[in-house]
């Protein structure tokens, strides 16, 4: 005679996890014993219980982190800012900036509130949570060394990185867009942006608790 | 996207889930996601092509709270989880997310192996020997653990201690 049936063995039927013709003897001897029918009873119930609990998860979206948070992780990790101009400077300083259209007469005048960002963009930063979908992409969040909170995004035309001083959003890197490629593409792809954000970071990047945090707080 | 972005992409609520079963927490859940996200992403080179590829990145997310886990043990986490009522949408939506609570309270209760064990196999229904090349234990390992998982899980939900 086989050996006797255990509560482990019962387990692995109920799971489908025994051949066939285990899982035939066990199967008789659940239907003889009405103990063994309670037992495999439970045991399934309780594993439809939590698949049925936590299956819904399973179909709600979720998007790859940002190609910033990625490259950011490496250009620190590469030391790069070892390279970078220091760190107090490059905060108030602009760099690769390429807006409007060589050529034409519209580039970035020489006034105070220059580079302070337009009303949609600025609100998209003041509202939109990282990796949320919309025209601007909000990539990565974090605080400068300066204290100021900073954010970094894509939107049709501009990437970049914007801090928030006084009332408003100003640019503190960006970019002329690059092409647009699937609904996953990740925000930026850009490099020369990961360092400047590792140039100007202090600690780390906020966390989704820290961005909601930061957010109720206006960025301030 | 390339073939192991797909692959990844396709693969993530489903690692959202388990984070669920692990973290108990869906703040928590989201963190951990992303963050093994960045690592796959990051390890990419280390994924040999012909292997499992989910049993691959379900051990990273989970060496990854297991990490995390040991750091919050030393600084004490004495914090109230905070973001429980999660996303209450349709209809049923608050009672699917209060039976999730419920369970993963009973989940606190017990040792970090038999909850890993617990939530490959009951919540994102791995095979066994699946679920052991995930932990990287014997197969005979995993389903004791998992076994002794359920016995009081079934004693949990029963009401009794």
């Amino acid at each position: 005679m086989a050996e006797p049936i255990d509560e482990a063995m019962v387990v692995a039927w109920v799971d489908g996890e025994l051949p066939a013709t285990e899982a035939a003897r066990i199967e008789q001897a659940v239907a003889a014993d009405p103990l063994l029918r309670e037992l495999a009873d439970t045991h399934r119930a309780m594993r439809a219980r939590f698949a049925a609990a936590f299956g819904p998860i399973a179909n709600e979206p979720v998007t790859l982190p940002s190609a910033d948070l990625i490259l950011f992780a490496e250009a620190r990790a590469k030391r790069l800012r070892r390279l970078w101009v220091p760190a107090a400077i490059a905060a108030s300083l602009v760099v690769g900036l390429f807006i409007g259209q060589i050529g034409q007469p519209t580039g970035v005048r020489d006034r105070a509130d220059a580079l302070a960002l337009a009303a949609p963009l600025a609100h998209a930063l003041d509202t939109q949570l990282s990796g949320e979908a919309g025209r601007v992409r909000v990539a990565l969040s974090f605080r400068a060394q300066d204290g100021a909170y900073c954010r970094s995004f894509t939107a049709a035309h501009l990437g970049g990185v914007a801090c928030r001083t006084g009332d408003g959003w100003s640019l503190r890197y960006a970019a002329r867009g690059t092409t647009q490629r699937g609904a996953y593409t990740q925000a930026g792809d850009d490099p020369a942006r990961a360092s400047a954000i590792a140039a100007m970071i202090a600690g780390e990047p906020l966390d989704a608790a820290g961005e909601r945090t930061a957010r109720a707080r206006g960025w301030r | 996207m390339d073939a192991f972005e797909t692959a990844l992409v396709r693969l993530l609520p489903r690692l959202r889930r388990f984070a669920h079963g692990l973290t108990r927490d869906a703040a928590d859940a989201d963190d951990l996601t992303q963050r093994a996200a960045e690592r796959a992403l990051k390890a990419r080179g280390q994924w040999q092509p012909g292997t499992n590829f989910d049993a691959w990145a379900y051990r990273i997310l989970r060496n990854l709270w297991i990490d995390t886990a040991r750091h919050r043990q030393r600084r004490d986490k004495v914090i109230a989880p905070a973001e429980q009522a999660e996303n209450v949408g349709g209809p049923g939506e608050a009672e699917a997310a209060a039976e999730r609570l419920f369970l993963m309270r009973a989940m606190d209760r017990l040792p970090d192996e038999q909850r890993e064990a617990v939530a490959l196999v009951m919540i994102e229904g791995l095979s066994y020997a699946e679920a052991a090349q995930v932990v990287e234990v014997p197969e005979g390992t995993l389903t004791s653990r998992l076994v002794r998982g359920r016995q009081a899980l079934t004693r949990l939900l029963s009401g009794g201690e």
